[in-house]
Order: C-alpha cells, then structure tokens, then sequence
C-alpha cells in the first residue's frame, strides 16, 4: 500500500526518475494487477482448448497439450448457439436503437426546453437509475402477460426501450451543445425533430457511441429479466441463458470444456465491442460519474 | 406562473397547457421569447453566450411534449407503474399466476410473515442478512482496491497505467453468467488452478463454494473481480479532478507521501468515493447469477441472498404479495442505507472544515 500512497503524492509528468526503486515497484504492482485481472478469462479460454481429460486432472493441467476446438463443435449439438447468438444480436441491438432513440429525444427536451415542472420530472426520471431491477420484476412479469409480450423476444425487449443513464447521459452531453447551432437551423426553417437528429445528434457523437456500447453490453449480458420473461421457451433464449443449459448437460461428466468454450462464445462480442471502443467508454463515465 | 416566467433566461419555450386544451398560437414574437432576460434562475447554461439562449420562437410549442413522450411513457409504464404495484401488492394476498383483480386486501399480514417465525420469516431474514454482509464486503473491498488501482492507472512515472485500465475494465464487460462459470471452476478444490496456487505458496485450500463458512465471501471476490475495473475508472476521475499544485504546495511544506496521501488525495476524493459507493451498494444488492447457477442459495442458504430469494418466491412459487413485501423491505433498506452514508459523508466533511 505504501507504494500506492508514494504514486498519490506524485503529480503527473513532474519528478521522473527521481526514484527508480519506486518505479519498479510500481511496475511490479501494474503486472501483478492486470495478470490477476486477465487470469480468469485465460484460464476459461485455455480450458475451452482441453480435452475433456485434461479438464478433469488433479492437480489441474494448466496448458492443453494438444489445444483443440472438439469442445466448441459440441456447443452447437447441446444448444441451438446460431439461434441463441440470433436471439442475443435481436435483443441487444433492438434495446439499443430504442435506447438511443428515446434518449436522444428526452435528453434534448430536458437540456435546451424550459417548461413547468422540468427538474421536477427529471429527478424524478433520475431516481428510476437508482431501483433495482427486482422491486419491479413481480408485476413486470405479470404485466408483460397482460400485454401478450410474455414468453418472446418482445416482451424482453420493450420494457427496456427507454432508461434513466440514457437520457441523464444525452443530457449532460447536449446541455454543451451551443444553442446558436440550433437557433441558426431554426432561422433556416428545420424541424425540431430534424434538429435533434440532423443538427444536435452528429454534435454527440461520443456521447451516443458510449451509450450504443453500454446498452449493447448491457442488454447482451442481462440475464435475470429474460430468465423471468422466458421461462421454458428455450427457441428464445438469448446466448446467456443457453449457458446455464450446458452446464446441467451431462452435470459432472466431464462437461467443463464444455461449459468454457460457451463462455468464450458468450464473452467475445461484448468485449471485442469494448476493446475496439473502449475510449468512449471511458469518457463517458467520467463525464456522468463525477461531473454529474 | 406568471411571476415566474421572468426569472427564466431567455425563456425558450412555454409547453401548451394541458388544461385549456389546446395550444396558444404563438404569433409574432412571444414576450418571454424576445431577450427575455430576468435574473438568473440559477441554472447555468453551458452555451457560449447564455443571453442568447434559445431566443427564437419554436413553430410547435408541444415540441418537448412529444420528444419526452416515448422515453416518460415507456419509464411510467414500465418502471413507476410497477414500483406502484410492487407497493401494493405488498399489502395483499396475490398469486403470481393470477390477475391483480385477484388480489385481497391483508394489511400488514405479508411483512408480518416475512419478519415472524416461521420458515418464511427465517428464510426471508437470512437472506436480508446475507444481502447486509454481501453488500458490506462488496464495498469495503471495492473502494480501497479502486483507490489503489487508480493510482497505478493515474500516475505517469512508469508506462502502463492505461494498459492496466483496459484490461481491469474488461472484466466489467463479461457477462455475469459467463464470470460465475469461470470461477465455479477456479474454485474447485480439487480441479481448481487457486487451491493449486495457495498450496504452492504454502497455504491450505479453501473448500470456497462448497462449504457455508466461505461460499458468500467467495461470491464477493468473483463480484469485486467483475467490477473493479469500473469502480477504478470512477477514482481515475477523481484524480484527475485534484489539482497537481495542492502537491506542490504540499511538498515544499514538507508532506511525506502518506502524510500528502492521507490528508490531500483521501479528502479531495470525498465525492468520488460517496458515488462509488452508492453504485457499489446498488449494484450488490443485485448479484443474481452466480447464486441462481452455482450455488442455488447454498450450501445450509449461505448463499441465499434476495436478489435470488425474493424470484424464488414470488415468481418460482408464485407467492406475489409475499415477494413484493420483501421488495419493498429492500428499497426501503436501501434508503436508509443510503440517506446514512450521505449523512457520514457530510458529517466528515463538516469535521474537515
């Protein structure tokens, strides 16, 4: 810890060199950090490569002596993964275009409108951030059956059209937006639909890049809602719940390679996603974290 | 209202009143439209020029009406409509499986049950115990680590800081259910690669998931491994908001590094370190998976926490007004929860000045 307390003290780019006995072990705790972070998805992608044997060695066998992707192959016989990876892509990328959409148009409302009762609504949109999805999962199911969504894509899908982080988000951003931009497009005659799409939207950019990628990854991850929603329609399970099926195929036999190489499957878009767009990301939290 | 439209900066819009039915024409410049400017409100616009803040007269005066309605439409229907009727049916008996014309007024019948002791009740105050301490741990880990690990991301003395960022936050995008497979086989006490470590160091194995003493600490460490990496973006921020001539000056009075630590950068983190830690609460409240898929609550309901506990009753075995009794016993949990940590926070703060 000391050493961590020594790097606080330092003030960027100032004092380098000064000492390289701290240096190093600052290094030291920077790669002892990140293998420990990455060590569990280079143990699942490992173990997705090993034959069902060597997944079950005592003392555990750390490298696949011959790396093979049988298990990956036997994916594709216990779950349907083509339609579980489909039904994931619909959920994720529908979520998201709604999401976008929604927030965009709220966010703008909320930042450049002057109307009664604005900050009223809008902390009280804000505290919906702050609920957890089960104080509403109860009803939620009961009423997606009363709305004929119950058990398909849809109803996973709508309730999630619109969330709070979205519009904070917009807002924060558009709120930077220099309002004679959008006086000049009303001098020339546009919309205010087309404003928000063609004038504000492109001023936003990163803003909407990071929201696309939080909603994605989001909504390709979730798992408790449309565990709930689809119960037993396994055609419409998204690639997350397929999961939880291989891991009761053959519980005990010699399933782990298995059981990671679905993982891996699962794992690869959301964090190829972020590693290409990880910049945006980033910004963004530090934009609605701290400047909120 | 109509005092009020003077304080506004340049008014740019007046919304139609809902009440007279329809819209008034806005015709020729509107009087709050035109350079209206009266004292500020406050609020601070982040245009260059605030004076000329929207002073244009819009051609629909419903315009935030109709951009607000889907995103307040789809939140009313589907989150406030439902905290609405999670509160309700708190107070009634209501089986999932059936319409909420079902339901019969039982008064205070469900939270009775759920605090009394019977099953239900021991179940249900097992699993708010479970949530306490999940929840507890969960922070005190996250905090100290996002410090710590934001330092190394922070500083600039030895290259890699942003190296580390990317891969602490690419855990924060693996799915929940994919981390809870991954780690149900690191923890293997047998086929497990960290029993295999501890004993090369020397250390004894730990049953992890398998035995009551250990299986809910062994949840937080595959939790905080999932979000660190976020939690260190939020203290990056925080850093990166204290201005580097507080060192200076701290350095020519002499300050050792703790003492500079300690003193400065623990302080001016204050805030960063609040919001981290309402997220933190928020989202341990929500650990789901791992529970649902390894552990199922176990072993001897170690694990039960109420995520998972309160699915299992009011979905899996359809007890509706039971379910949402121990909704809303977490919100209100959460509340005070939270509403005490600001307390702390500004407590400390007062104590600084």
């Amino acid at each position: 810890m000391s050493l961590a307390l020594d790097v606080a003290a330092v003030p960027p780019r100032r004092r380098r060199v000064s000492r390289p006995a701290g240096d190093w072990l600052i290094l030291t705790a920077i790669i002892v950090v990140s293998v420990a972070a990455a060590f569990p998805l280079v143990w699942m992608v490992l173990t997705s490569l090993k034959t069902p044997a060597e997944t079950m060695q005592t003392p555990p066998v750390w490298w696949p002596a011959t790396p093979n992707l049988d298990a990956y192959f036997k994916v594709a016989g216990v779950i349907d993964a083509g339609r579980s990876f489909l039904n994931s892509a619909i959920i994720a990328l529908v979520t998201t275009a709604g999401i976008l959409v929604t927030s965009l148009l709220a966010g703008f409302a909320f930042a450049k409108y002057r109307f009664r009762g604005r900050e009223w609504l809008f902390a009280l949109v804000l505290a919906t951030m702050f609920l957890p999805p089960i104080v509403t999962l109860i009803p939620l199911y009961r009423m997606v059956g009363y709305l004929h969504i119950g058990g398909s894509l849809a109803g996973v899908i709508v309730p999630n059209l619109a969330n709070a982080f979205g519009i904070f988000l917009m807002r924060q951003f558009i709120k930077g937006v220099p309002d004679e931009l959008i006086d000049a497009a009303r001098v020339d005659g546009a919309s205010e639909l087309r404003i928000v799409f063609s004038i504000v939207a492109p001023a936003v950019v990163p803003a909407i890049a990071a929201l696309a990628l939080f909603a994605f990854v989001y909504h390709w991850n979730s798992y408790l809602w449309p565990l709930t929603v689809l119960q037993g329609h396994t055609d419409q399970y998204p690639i997350v719940i397929s999961l939880s099926r291989l891991l009761s195929y053959n519980r005990g036999a010699m399933n782990t390679g298995l059981v990671m190489a679905g993982a891996t499957l699962a794992v690869l878009p959301p964090l190829v996603l972020f590693v290409l767009l990880q910049r945006f990301f980033v910004d963004s939290i530090v934009s609605t974290g701290v400047k909120g | 209202m109509a005092g009020a439209r003077g304080d506004r900066i340049g008014a740019t819009l007046q919304p139609s009143k809902a009440n007279g039915g329809q819209s008034e024409p806005h015709k020729g410049p509107h009087p709050e439209l035109v350079e209206g400017r009266g004292p500020s409100s406050g609020y601070a616009p982040v245009g260059n020029d605030a004076v000329k803040k929207g002073t244009l007269q819009l051609k629909s005066p419903s315009a935030p009406v109709l951009m607000l309605a889907p995103a307040l439409v789809l939140l009313g229907v589907f989150v406030l409509v439902p905290t609405l009727l999670t509160l309700w049916l708190a107070f009634q008996d209501w089986s999932t499986e059936t319409g909420f014309d079902t339901a019969r007024f039982v008064g205070l019948d469900n939270f009775f049950a759920i605090f009394g002791p019977t099953s239900v009740g021991r179940d249900f105050k097992g699993a708010l115990a479970n949530t306490a301490l999940y929840t507890a741990l969960s922070v005190a880990l996250l905090l100290p680590l996002s410090v710590g690990f934001g330092l190394l991301v922070y500083q600039r003395r030895v290259r890699g800081g942003v190296a580390l960022r990317t891969i602490l936050f690419s855990t924060y995008m693996v799915p929940m259910i994919a981390v809870a497979l991954v780690w149900s086989k690191l923890y293997s006490p047998s086929e497990g690669p960290i029993n295999q470590m501890l004993g090369w160091v020397g250390l004894p194995g730990s049953p992890w998931l398998s035995s009551p003493d250990t299986a809910l600490v062994s949840i937080v460490l595959l939790n905080v491994w999932q979000q660190v990496g976020y939690f260190t973006v939020l203290a990056v921020a925080g850093l990166t908001q204290i201005p580097g001539s507080v060192y200076e000056a701290a350095a020519i009075d002499g300050a050792r590094p703790l003492q500079r630590f300690w003193f400065i950068t623990l302080p001016l983190l204050r805030r960063t370190l609040l919001f981290s830690a309402v997220i933190a609460i928020i989202n341990a409240v929500q650990v789901f998976e791992p529970v649902a898929l390894i552990t199922q609550g176990g072993p001897v309901g170690a694990t039960n926490v109420l995520t998972y506990h309160i699915r299992r009753v009011g979905i899996e075995r359809s007890q509706g007004g039971l379910g949402s009794a121990m909704a809303v016993t977490l919100m209100l949990a959460l509340i005070v929860a939270v509403v005490a940590l600001f307390a702390l926070a500004r407590r400390g703060a007062e104590e600084d000045a």
